[in-house]
This record gives C-alpha cells, sequence and structure tokens, in this order.
C-alpha cells in the first residue's frame, strides 16, 4: 500500500499512553483519508448519546494521500469529533504544517480520547509521544499559544491550539494553527478544551511513501507555479475570498442585521476593492500559491487576516461597516478560538431577539464596542449573557422563547455562512442538507442558481447541482484533503486531483471513484445523524424560518417582495432525497445503503433508529 | 441611453475602473455594453442587470445598473 502511511497514532490523555495502529488498505480504499476516515472512525467507536464534551468523545485529526505532498493547496487537515454544538458528527478542515509533519511522522491520522489530568501538550516527534504540562499558557489565547510553542520548538512544527474559548467549552469554539488559520467549527476546540488539550504539537522526520515520487514532484511542482501564474493573471487573490461580498450586496444576497436585510448602501466601506487597499500583509497554508488571507491593521492597531465570511458575518449582519472595526471583531474571536462565523451569527441573532422584545439587554446593531465585549464575555463564559452566547444561536433562541427561533439563523444548531437566502431556493437547500449543519463548505450553487438556471424556480436541477457540488466539495477535497479554490477560483481543473492521487498511491482513480466515495461519506453523516436523533424527520433539513416569512421580504430592490415557498422548498427538498436514494424522513433506505457497500454500517444504525 | 457598468473583484483591476457611465444606441444588449469593456483573460463571469442575471442577447434601458462579476466559490 502506497500513498498511505498505513498508520493511525492513537492517544489516550486518561492513561498518558499511546500506540500506532495499522489500518487494512481495504479501509484506505474505501474511505481515502481526511472526512472519510473520520466519519467510518467516529461511527464505529463513539456511542450514541454520549456527552460530546465528556472523556468518552475523540478528536480525530485525519489527512489524506496527499497531504504533505507538494502540489496545489494540499496544506490541509481535517479536524472531526461529536459536536458540542449540534450533538452529532461535526468537523472542519484547516490549513496547518500538522498535515506535512503527522505524516513525516507516519501517520495518516491521529485519536485522540480521554481526558487528561491538568492542562497538557500533546507533543509527537516520529514514533515518540509526550505528555508535556500546558499551565504556562492555560488562559492564555492563540496567538500567545502560538508564539510560545514556536519559541520552544520552532516555526517548522506543526501546531493544532485552542484559545480560552475552547478551554471554557464554548460550543461553536474552534481549533487554529499557524496564527491565521482556524477549522472544527462545531465546536472541536471545545472538545479539545473539554480533554484539557491545550495544544497539540508535531514533528516528523520520515519519508511519505508514494508510488512515483519523482513523477509526484515533476508534476507537483510544475502545478504549483502554473496555479501561482493563473492566479497572478486573474488577480484573483488581491482580494481573495471577500470579492465576492460587493457581489452579494449587488444580488440581494448579503447578511445585513441579522439576514433581515439583503443589501447595505455602506456595504462598499467593507467591500474586497477596501481590504486590498488596507492591506498590510498576505498569509495563506502550506503549499498554497494563491494566498487569500489578507491582513489589515484593526481598530486597535493589530494585525487581523479576513476573508468573506468573517466580514459579513462580523461586519454587515452586525451592521459594523467599519472595516477597522470588524478587523477587531475578527481579531478578538481568532485569540480567543472563537468560530467567527458562529459568533456572528449569534451576536445578530442576540441583538435582534433585544430588537424584536424576545429578551432585555443592552447590545444594538452596529455597536462594535459592545460586540468586542460580548465576545470576550462569550469566550470567558462570564455571566448569564456570556453563557447564553457561548452556546449557540439555537440554544439561545430556546431559552429566549417568543418565536425568537425562527430567526436563529442556524440549521441543526450550525449557524449559517455570510449567504443570505431570503430568496436563494438552491443554496437554501445546500444549507438545508449540508452534512454537518448549514455550511457553504460542502455546496454553493448562488451563482449557478443566478447564471444557469432562474433564482425562483425549484426544479430538480438545483438538487442535481448541490449532489453535484458536495461530491465535488464536501466529498473528494474533504477526503483527499485539499483546498477547492484552484478549482472554483481560478479553474483548476479537477482532474488534476484523481492524478496526483494516482501518481502517490499507484492506482488507478477517476472522478467516478471519487464521487462513490463522496456519496458513500454522504450517507455516513445521515447516520450519524440519525443514531443521535432517531426522531429525524425532513424538517431538519429546513433553512431558518424567517426565510419563508413574507412580512421578511425585501421592501425593494431585486427581490422586492419575495421570499422561500415552503410547500416548493418541501418539493425541492424530495428532489434531493429521491436523487440521494434517502427517504422521506432524508434518511438513506437500507437499499440505497446496501449499494453504497454500507449494508453493516446499516445495521449498526438500525439499533438506533428506524431505516426504510 | 446611459447605463452604468460595475465590475467585481479582480474584474476592475484588469479594466481599469471599478464603475462608470457609458453611453450605448437605444437598442444596445448586455453584449453591447460590455464590448465597451476590456476583461482581459477573464474566466467564467457572471452578468447582472439591477441585481438580477441576464443573458448577452438581454436588452438595456436606460439608467441600468449592468454589474459584472467572477463566478466565486464562496470563501
Amino acid at each position: 500500500m502506497l500513498g498511505w502511511t498505513g498508520h493511525i497514532l492513537r492517544v489516550d490523555l486518561t492513561s498518558k499512553t499511546f500506540k500506532k495502529e495499522s489500518f487494512t488498505e481495504e479501509f484506505a480504499k474505501t474511505w481515502l483519508g481526511g472526512r472519510g476516515f473520520a466519519v467510518k472512525i467516529l461511527f464505529d467507536e463513539l456511542q450514541p448519546g454520549i456527552d460530546p464534551l465528556g472523556p468518552e468523545n475523540k478528536l480525530v485529526v485525519a489527512l489524506g494521500p496527499i497531504s504533505g505532498i507538494p502540489a496545489p493547496n494540499t496544506g490541509k487537515a481535517v479536524v472531526a469529533a461529536k459536536s458540542p454544538l449540534t450533538g452529532f458528527y461535526g468537523d472542519g478542515n484547516l490549513g496547518t504544517r500538522v498535515t506535512d509533519q503527522l505524516r513525516k511522522a507516519g501517520y495518516d491520522a491521529m485519536i485522540v480520547e480521554g481526558k487528561a489530568d491538568r492542562p497538557t501538550l500533546l507533543y509527537i516527534e516520529d514514533d515518540k509521544v509526550e505528555f508535556l504540562a500546558a499551565e504556562p499558557v492555560w488562559g492564555k489565547g492563540t496567538f500567545a499559544t502560538n508564539d510560545w510553542i514556536y519559541a520552544r520548538y520552532g516555526k517548522g512544527v506543526g501546531v493544532l491550539n485552542i484559545g480560552q474559548a475552547g478551554e471554557n467549552l464554548v460550543r461553536y469554539a474552534v481549533i487554529r494553527s499557524m496564527e491565521g488559520r482556524a477549522g472544527g467549527r462545531p465546536g472541536m476546540g471545545a472538545v479539545m478544551g473539554s480533554k484539557l488539550l491545550k495544544a497539540i504539537v508535531v514533528k516528523g522526520t520520515k519519508p511519505i511513501p508514494q508510488a512515483d515520487p519523482a513523477g509526484m514532484k515533476a508534476v507537483g511542482t510544475a502545478d504549483l507555479k502554473e496555479v501561482h501564474r493563473i492566479d497572478k493573471d486573474t488577480g484573483w487573490s488581491r482580494q481573495g475570498t471577500t470579492g465576492v461580498l460587493a457581489w452579494c450586496d449587488e444580488v440581494a444576497a448579503l447578511p445585513v442585521h441579522n439576514f433581515r436585510q439583503t443589501r447595505h448602501p455602506e456595504s462598499w466601506k467593507i467591500d474586497g476593492q477596501r481590504l486590498d487597499e488596507a492591506r498590510v500583509a498576505t498569509y495563506g497554508c502550506p503549499t498554497c500559491t494563491m494566498r487569500c488571507g489578507i491582513a489589515i491593521h484593526d481598530h486597535e492597531g493589530r494585525e487581523s487576516e479576513l476573508d468573506y465570511e468573517n466580514v459579513g458575518l462580523l461586519g454587515s449582519n452586525l451592521d459594523v461597516f467599519d472595516l477597522a472595526q470588524v478587523g477587531s471583531l475578527n481579531y478578538l474571536c481568532d485569540d480567543y478560538g472563537l468560530d467567527t462565523m458562529s459568533a456572528g451569527c449569534t451576536l445578530g441573532f442576540y441583538a435582534d431577539a433585544i430588537e424584536h422584545g424576545a429578551t432585555e439587554g443592552d447590545f444594538r446593531f452596529g455597536d462594535a464596542e459592545r460586540a468586542k465585549e460580548l465576545l470576550g464575555l462569550a469566550a470567558r463564559r462570564e455571566g448569564k449573557v456570556g453563557n447564553l452566547l457561548a452556546d449557540g444561536s439555537l440554544r439561545m433562541a430556546r431559552a429566549f422563547g417568543h418565536g425568537s427561533e425562527a430567526y436563529a439563523m442556524q440549521v441543526k444548531g450550525l449557524e449559517v455562512a455570510a449567504y443570505n437566502c431570503k430568496f436563494i431556493p438552491g443554496m437554501a437547500l445546500a444549507f438545508g442538507v449540508a452534512g454537518i449543519g448549514a455550511h457553504h463548505r460542502e455546496a454553493w450553487i448562488i451563482t449557478f442558481e443566478l447564471k444557469l438556471s432562474t433564482r425562483d424556480s425549484y426544479g430538480p436541477d438545483k438538487a442535481a447541482k448541490v449532489i453535484e457540488l458536495q461530491r465535488i466539495r464536501g466529498g473528494m477535497f474533504e477526503s483527499i484533503v485539499a483546498c477547492r479554490f484552484p478549482w472554483i477560483e481560478i479553474g483548476w481543473e479537477l482532474d488534476h486531483y484523481p492524478k496526483y492521487f494516482n501518481l502517490v498511491t499507484g492506482l488507478d482513480w477517476t472522478l467516478d471513484d471519487m464521487w462513490k466515495l463522496a456519496d458513500r461519506i454522504y450517507a455516513m453523516l445521515k447516520l450519524h445523524y440519525v443514531r443521535e436523533f432517531p426522531n429525524a424527520t425532513r424538517k431538519d433539513d429546513y433553512p431558518p424560518a424567517v426565510w419563508f416569512q413574507p412580512d421578511n421580504a425585501d421592501v425593494d430592490g431585486p427581490i422586492a417582495g419575495k421570499h422561500l415557498d415552503h410547500d416548493k422548498y418541501d418539493q425541492l427538498l424530495q428532489h434531493y432525497y429521491d436523487q440521494r436514494g434517502y427517504d422521506r424522513r432524508g434518511i438513506p433506505t437500507r437499499e440505497t445503503l446496501a449499494k453504497l457497500g454500507l449494508s453493516r454500517e446499516a445495521e449498526a444504525a438500525a439499533k438506533y433508529a428506524t431505516l426504510s | 441611453m446611459k447605463v452604468t457598468v460595475r465590475l467585481i473583484g479582480p474584474l476592475a483591476y484588469t479594466a481599469g475602473f471599478s464603475e462608470k457611465e457609458i453611453t450605448l444606441a437605444a437598442s444596445a444588449t448586455a453584449a453591447d455594453a460590455l464590448a465597451h469593456v476590456h476583461l482581459g483573460k477573464a474566466r467564467q463571469t457572471i452578468v447582472t442587470r439591477n441585481g438580477r442575471a441576464i443573458a448577452d442577447h438581454d436588452g438595456l434601458e436606460d439608467g441600468d445598473r449592468l454589474t459584472v462579476s467572477p463566478v466565486y466559490s464562496g470563501g
């Protein structure tokens, strides 16, 4: 078996022991790596109903067969666990040197279980694993923690660490790396915190096994240069992802005022052009030659690295149209280790709930200074408001009542990304059926809806497009573990990825093989869900209720008077289920599971929930 | 008639402007308007008129706002 190291590192924090475990070629070919490994490992090893913040939860760090190989944008790792935010499988990816370092240490994945008896830094160097004291940085933010680690081990090591939000079990605490990268939106940082695991540091020195190392090196090196050239030609990284803000404003898809509005006359103040003009530095992930992390000086003069989701949800969604202040909110989230997207949605919900009389409070839209204080309260779980904010928008809405759940902008507990789907049915579906809750990573079809379809259609073509994008984005890229941006942003052909995969493994896979893998993963994500929520219904795949409400429609602009249609959305959802081979609850049928080679997993899930 | 053309993201750097008003014949289409704009080796774009997507052959009206954007992936 080439391409994979064939080993998983299992670490038990309770007993301070570790094991190097082998996996079979069949496992590797069935699940590939990254998200594929994580969904299978956690399905097999976690009992439904466990406390996600208890020692029985497990954190998986998983890489793919091209991880650590110099090729376009392969410096990503997947982090996964049972989510404290959504109550079922959660994951995320982040750029990190853990990717190549863990592979060079001889592992394709790591499973962390148990709970340490004191704040711990897990140090891995090839076959050695040490459980070191992390008291000097417990209570510190991610920037200070990262600096402390670099001072001890040098900048070449791979680092995963958490801030105060993870330590204090904020349900949307992320894992951070390389000072600017973050991943694991559904509370993967809180899972680390619950285990008293402040940081993981990895150093590896072994070669990564490859079928054709010379061929891969030649192709990878040339392709890195070509991606760089295309990026420079197109100018994409001048604004990176933030270029989309001006477009969202133009087509009425920008989140403003907790998604109540879709455009704003001051949005230009925080758009990609302004960000490019304010740029003081540019950052990126390992093996990236089209770096998109644009840093500006925030209101307090600190460097803050922004992308579209940060600006959309901490900026326009909170009616903050001062780029430096948006930078400050983003800096605080990064330092505390809060997910910027859930933080922005949760603060937006809080202001909206106050405005609508669902609760009392002193936070108003546009008040950046109070927003900064609230982020601190949430990260420290300080006081009643801090604790409410730390639990995310859905739990907050349930605490407030008064119908406020309708405008808690989340699906399955995970807050939506910065695309206002008040009248974008396909994108609303993408949020509804995303594997872990409302994550844009899995399918982003707005431009398809506007360019190749019609905005108000709910036809099977939109369901098909969501599935196509899930296969590419949530399936292949998350399992081979590579960033999707070269493909979607500058047109780097998808065929490159099976080519890299085949060079390192010696196999002969095509994109169709990748789609089969992706379908298997999506079915597993549903099995994870139904195992935890046996009474699951199709309503669980609905987007926020406020998007269906006529009185929430825009009063002017491109979508004046428009809103999602309940019956038509339900029909669109059925198209998706039919094409996927799922039943009317949105659960894969036994027949579908058998076709995907998941009969054993079906039997395991059937112990907890009824399968059709 | 006069139409405002707005370019999103890197298209503005290529064309040398982010927004400007252009004068067109009364029967002009979106394609006619875009012929006035140098987009270089632009990758796939999406064109909207007053926030709604249109095709190249669609006609324009005086005062329209035409926006050209790269097809983004969504961050």
